[in-house]
């Protein structure tokens, strides 16, 4: 696998405003109408799959203003029966792979944890759980440090989906454990100190995302120096016969369990395209390195259908 | 004269671009590993992890050899405790550092003149054991720890290659340049005696570990012996082959002859 060198830094994919889109996908096929390169012509193909992340709802074409709308519509209809859904999509496996997330992360007791587009909590809850425990373990060493106190804050854009977190936080005794915060928030701009997190994680969400760079950008903010990023993401698969029988599942299958049990077709149909819109595992890869995060690595789960990107801020 | 003015083209190469990406592929089956476009170099975390181990040792003796101790060295180096996360092999990353950080310290003292000329091979081998040696008493009390991590599966490759270097460098130091069959006699022996004195360490109760180093010296020299008596039994071997070897030549001719005398058979020897 190669990947053909980039274009200037200045023309660098990290744009932060609307308007330069156009003006960038404009410059950049002058640029490459002069030079003829190839080279470039796959950066303004990637640009242009960027900004077509930005006004992709799934296979359809909105305004970029419109999408964070349209997604938040299908988060708050999602909402109650998230999580069974994710259960019957996947199998059960979801829960695997976000214990594979959260053991990866190595929570520690004293951490300042973020967990983005978390709203039902599953991944909150299990650095909780791991915490504790890990606490109880280490108990015998006390260093005065890690006395400080454990923050895991849940960030999510829609409330229902918070709401939802706070009822199954009650349900487990933890209404009232100081060491959960739950906030309402948007990933590309959230309302963190920056330097101020040990750890970042999304699980899930960065798909739903208008802007990925912003996002990037932000988690690279928050952390502190040292601090992880851990993303886990539904991605794409390559293997041969495997692909095809994904594929097959995605949109046979998937919809239809949508409405059987959610009663919103749409919803998951959403879902299973915004997907195939991410970018590959290797281009978020370069798209958090860009971000300035060092060893940007990811690892694949079953054959690509799951990839768990990971990086530090330095 | 006719002077050709050759006129070369003007070759602009324009590089739009001021890094490119490496692609490295570990070894582990999906994880790939990628550059961005800042000008922090990728070496960066892995001169940030050396500074975190290296602070993490100053609490080793209180915290043992563990990721408590390493994420007390990353608060030390004011970076977030999280990166300790991110080792690949956690508590065999600070035994391995430690190792490497020993064997330069050793290499160091040996360049910077450590007194050998006077000494006979098996007083400098003594002596280089017992400096290696002495940079693990701070952390004697956790010593058998650090070994207990090392003797795991996982880490052997390593901590065998990092003994095994270790053991090269000391011959080296003493000033041997052998390289026949002798070489791996001679490591292996040295091996045993390092280990076996590195074990007795952590139980010697006496003051600055005289005990120990009476040890050390008796099993150098026990080595001493074994390798004359290992010469010794190379040279017998070398004689029985000999003997051996004459009496198949014997027979070989033995064959031979009857062959020719009886007479007409070809003589195309097998």
């Amino acid at each position: 696998m190669h990947l053909t060198s980039r274009a200037d830094s200045s023309l660098s994919l990290v744009s932060s405003s609307q308007g330069t889109n156009f003006a960038e996908a404009m410059a950049l096929r002058s640029i490459s109408r002069r030079f003829g390169s190839r080279v470039l012509s796959y950066r303004s193909s990637s640009v242009a799959s960027l900004h077509s992340h930005a006004t992709s709802f799934g296979f359809q074409q909105v305004k970029e203003e419109e999408k964070r709308k349209l997604v938040g519509n299908v988060f708050s209809n999602v909402a109650s029966s998230y999580d069974i859904m994710n259960d019957v999509m996947s199998g059960g496996l979801h829960r695997l792979w976000k214990e594979r997330l959260v053991g990866k992360l190595s929570p520690f007791a004293g951490m300042k944890h973020l967990d983005v587009a978390g709203g039902t909590g599953d991944v909150a809850f299990r650095i909780f759980d791991a915490v504790n425990s890990v606490k109880r373990r280490a108990l015998r060493k006390v260093d005065e440090d890690s006395l400080e106190e454990t923050q895991i804050y849940v960030c999510d854009i829609n409330p229902n989906m918070l709401n939802v977190g706070k009822q199954r936080a009650a349900e487990r005794g933890l209404g009232d454990n100081k060491s959960l915060v739950w906030v309402e928030g948007d990933a590309e701009a959230l309302s963190f100190d920056d330097n101020s997190m040990d750890g970042y994680t999304i699980a899930f969400g960065i798909r739903n995302v208008t802007h990925i760079e912003k996002a990037l950008a932000e988690a690279y903010r928050v952390l502190k120096r040292g601090g992880r990023f851990l993303c886990l993401e539904l991605s794409h698969v390559d293997i041969p016969v495997f692909k095809d029988v994904y594929d097959l599942y995605s949109f046979k299958v998937i919809p239809n369990l949508g409405e059987l049990i959610a009663g919103d077709r749409e919803s998951y149909q959403y879902l299973v395209e915004s997907i195939r819109r991410f970018p590959p595992q290797e281009k978020f890869a370069t798209m958090i390195a860009d971000a300035g995060f060092e060893k940007v690595e990811y690892e694949n789960l079953v054959g690509g259908v799951v990839a768990i990107h990971s990086a530090i801020k330095l | 004269m006719i002077s050709i003015l050759i006129i070369e083209p003007a070759i602009t190469t324009i590089i739009p671009f001021s890094h490119t990406y490496g692609l490295c592929t570990s070894s582990s089956s999906s994880t790939t590993t990628w550059e961005g476009t800042r000008r922090k170099p990728r070496a960066e975390f892995q001169e940030e992890k050396a500074r975190v181990l290296s602070a993490s040792l100053r609490h080793v003796p209180r915290l043992g050899w563990t990721e408590e101790a390493m994420m007390a060295g990353s608060r030390d180096v004011g970076v977030s405790p999280s990166i300790v996360g991110s080792f690949s092999s956690k508590e065999a990353a600070l035994v391995e550092h430690f190792m490497d950080e020993c064997l330069q310290l050793l290499l160091d003292r040996v360049d910077s003149g450590l007194d050998l000329q006077n000494l006979i091979p098996s007083e400098r081998i003594s002596k280089l054991i017992r400096v290696r040696l002495e940079m693990q008493v701070p952390y004697m009390s956790k010593w058998p720890q650090a070994l207990s991590i090392q003797a795991h599966p996982v880490n052997v490759p390593t901590s065998f290659k990092q003994r095994a270097m270790l053991v090269d460098e000391i011959w080296h130091s003493v000033g041997d340049g052998a390289s026949d069959i002798d070489w791996y006699v001679k490591r292996t022996v040295l091996g045993g005696v390092y280990s076996t004195t590195e074990i007795y360490m952590p139980t010697d109760d006496s003051p600055e570990n005289r005990d120990t180093w009476a040890f050390l010296d008796g099993r150098v020299k026990d080595a001493f012996d074994l390798k004359k008596s290992i010469q010794e039994a190379k040279y017998f071997a070398q004689d029985i082959g000999a003997g051996v070897g004459k009496s198949f030549q014997g027979l070989m001719n033995g064959v031979m002859q009857t062959m020719s005398t009886r007479g007409g058979g070809s003589s195309s020897a097998f």
